[in-house]
């Protein structure tokens, strides 16, 4: 039961040796980015899932709570981002309790980089990683193969030279948590309006050092889509029916009855 | 030549309504462009008020449909209650992505009502697991190009159960006729708190 | 076909690699590690401040050239090795360089044919001093008086083999691998970004880091 099957490999390989194409798995063409700011660090993300050139959601949650005061971003494969940093936030708790103290950025890094190395980059998961714990603020990012880069800003995804050429021309050293998630912001806004594959609204995490993380989901939402001035709504009965079958749900409540209660005892007397 | 998940074709489409939801599918069975059955439902009830769609290769549509009933079955005895949408949504999640090497090439989609709350939930997911929670709509199978664009125009929120039956009705119908693999008759399922109504849906048969 | 042959030019794809010039070399007080900066995915430059000079113990540390991924795992699994091998030494005493290289070595051979690393381990111990040992990809182990490896390295072999002398003062052999470095990036694409030294001896670790207005002045 534990762990992967490869069951259906075979027959996958049989079916597309007859000339059948694979079919594509929902991607997170995406831009993510962060930025470390005097006391804390700030993690940004699009929201918007692509299957093909298809938008599959237009407000998907990128992201990712590992810990508490540990959260990543995640752009490539959306079922590996998503199964990848669930299956580290279940390690990390279990760690954490073991023993008995909060979990570090680096652990969480080092247990992504070497689950992600064990499957030579067929998972394909691009995170940007970053949290505050006992050790101070960090940010950092893991490629799919396993390598890890640390900075003071970083960028990642198919948005990412957009995000990147805003973070290179506005960051500066030292800056303060509100001028961190603006810079932020706008590299994403900058991944929304130039890259195809991302679009929709910002999401945004601030960690602060002793603080617990602050979650700003859609900070932005610069697509919102105009009111319908008017109602497509259809009359009752336009659609032609064949069979009807209605199905009551019903409850069943169990009330005991007490048969020969015997009276009560007589205290007095 | 085409991809496996649409050999078979067929479609199913989900959306919430005000303390409501829908599910719908289309009948259809094929192989390739050749029609083999029009009863072959792809909407399948998991207790009384939650459902899971399976649109793809007809063989894994099956082979699934077996695999969540046990599942469903050992949780029911395990639990002593009825599975929750939620829960469902994230079974059938992790039961797929354990398959991420080897996939099932379909699209699932759940949909139901909690059952203490009667709180709407729909969610669909991609070959390996990827949940997408909708608060609107969603789509699956081999005409959702043309179901996003139907669903996209005519959906509303808040619509009450008869008004949304129309609306998704006419949605899947509209969205299979521009579809050659799906087709061959409908269904549609109407949950509210107290009752869950099939209807059967006349379409064309070409 | 020889049946041993690895395509050393194969990176998985989209893998991120380090198109790298990076260097080591003993002088006088023990020895100095030096890199270029410049990590890429492609033709995009994925990381322009990367630190390739990686530490494994006190006074060893490696250069990682190849992919990224590969090295950094390796070098987290010498690291690990080293520390539970310096756990069972006598007090006072640290491993060896060659210790460290050796175990490179030992990862490097026998996972070649799904490794893409090459590698420089350089340190300071108290019984060989400064030591710099190669270990190119396919896993063998060269001790060198100085190595240089990388992408860029094949522009600087005559100009580094021409200038280097045994035992040179400290500035000498900071601006020997400065200039060496610094013509090694102006011809390689793949190389670049800031050039960062480590400096191993008897008092320890110390760092450097030269920026592009002073190297390429």
């Amino acid at each position: 039961m534990a762990g992967l099957s490869f069951d259906n490999y075979q027959r996958n390989q049989y079916i597309c040796a007859k000339g059948h194409a694979q079919p594509k798995a929902t991607s997170t063409g995406t831009t993510i980015v962060g930025c470390k700011f005097n006391g804390g660090v700030v993690i940004a993300a699009d929201t918007r899932a692509t299957a093909g050139n298809i938008v599959a959601d237009k407000n998907c949650e990128k992201l990712h709570r590992l810990a508490p005061r540990i959260w990543c971003a995640g752009a490539g494969t959306a079922a590996d981002t998503e199964m990848v940093t669930q299956l580290i936030a279940l390690n990390l708790e279990l760690h954490g309790m073991w023993n008995d103290r909060q979990p570090r950025v680096i652990t969480a890094l080092t247990m992504l980089k070497q689950h992600l190395f064990k499957y030579q980059g067929h998972l394909g998961a691009y995170l940007i990683c970053a949290g505050v714990d006992p050790t101070g603020a960090h940010l950092m990012s893991v490629q799919a193969h396993g390598s890890t880069d640390i900075g003071e800003y970083q960028s990642l995804g198919s948005g990412s030279l957009a995000a990147m050429a805003v973070l290179e021309t506005k960051w500066k050293p030292n800056m303060t948590r509100d001028e961190a998630v603006l810079l932020c912001a706008e590299a994403i806004e900058s991944g929304i309006w130039n890259d195809l594959g991302s679009g929709s609204n910002v999401d945004v995490c601030v960690m602060e050092v002793g603080k617990d993380a602050e979650l700003l989901r859609n900070y932005l939402t610069p697509n919102v889509r105009a009111p319908k001035e008017r109602s497509y709504k259809f009359p009752r009965g336009t659609t032609a029916i064949l069979r009807e079958s209605i199905r009551e749900i019903v409850d069943v409540e169990e009330t005991v009855i007490e048969f020969n209660k015997p009276e009560a005892m007589e205290v007095d007397a | 030549m085409s991809d496996p998940s649409s050999i078979n074709g067929g479609c199913a489409v989900a959306m919430v309504g005000k303390d409501c939801i829908a599910i719908a599918c289309d009948l259809r069975l094929g192989n390739q462009s050749l029609s083999l059955a029009n009863n072959f439902e792809k909407v399948f009830p998991f207790g009384d008020k939650t459902f899971l769609g399976l649109t793809g290769l007809a063989s894994d549509v099956l082979t699934l449909k077996e695999d969540f009933r046990l599942k469903h079955n050992l949780y029911k005895l395990r639990e002593e209650r009825e599975i929750e949408p939620e829960t469902l949504a994230n079974l059938v999640s992790s039961s797929l992505y354990e398959r991420r090497f080897g996939p099932y090439f379909v699209g699932p989609i759940v949909a139901g009502l909690h059952s203490k709350t009667n709180k709407p939930f729909i969610c669909g997911f991609d070959l390996i697991g990827c949940i997408d929670f909708a608060k609107d709509f969603i789509v699956s199978g081999t005409a959702s190009d043309q179901l996003y664009g139907m669903c996209e125009s005519l959906y509303e929120p808040d619509l009450e159960p008869e008004d949304l039956f129309e609306t998704i009705s006419q949605a899947l119908l509209n969205a299979v006729d521009r579809d050659a693999l799906s087709g061959w008759g409908a269904v549609v399922y109407i949950v509210t708190k107290d009752k869950v109504v099939k209807r059967v849906l006349r379409t064309r048969q070409d | 076909m020889n049946g041993i042959s690895v395509d050393i030019n194969h990176l998985k794809k989209g893998e991120v690699s380090l198109g790298t010039s990076i260097m080591a070399v003993t002088y006088k007080d023990g020895v100095i590690l030096g890199a270029d900066s410049r990590t890429t995915t492609g033709t995009y430059i994925a990381n322009r401040v990367t630190d390739k000079l990686t530490q494994i113990h006190d006074t060893i540390y490696c250069c990682r050239s190849g992919s990224a991924a590969d090295t950094q795992a390796v070098a987290d699994i010498v690291k690990y090795y080293l520390q539970m091998h310096a756990s069972q030494l006598p007090p006072g005493e640290t491993p060896t360089t060659k210790v460290a290289a050796s175990v490179f070595q030992e990862i490097c051979y026998t996972n070649k044919d799904g490794l893409t690393a090459g590698i420089i381990c350089a340190g300071y111990d108290k019984k060989n001093k400064g030591s710099v040992y190669s270990i190119p990809i396919g896993g063998s182990i060269h001790q060198q008086e100085y190595a240089i490896a990388g992408s860029g390295s094949t522009f600087i072999y005559g100009w580094c083999d021409k200038n280097y002398k045994r035992d040179m003062e400290r500035d000498e052999c900071i601006t020997f691998i400065k200039t060496a470095l610094s013509e090694a990036i102006k011809w390689d694409g793949s190389s670049g970004g800031v050039v960062r030294m480590v400096l191993l001896t008897e008092k320890g670790v110390e760092r450097l880091i030269f920026y592009p207005d002073e190297y390429q002045a």
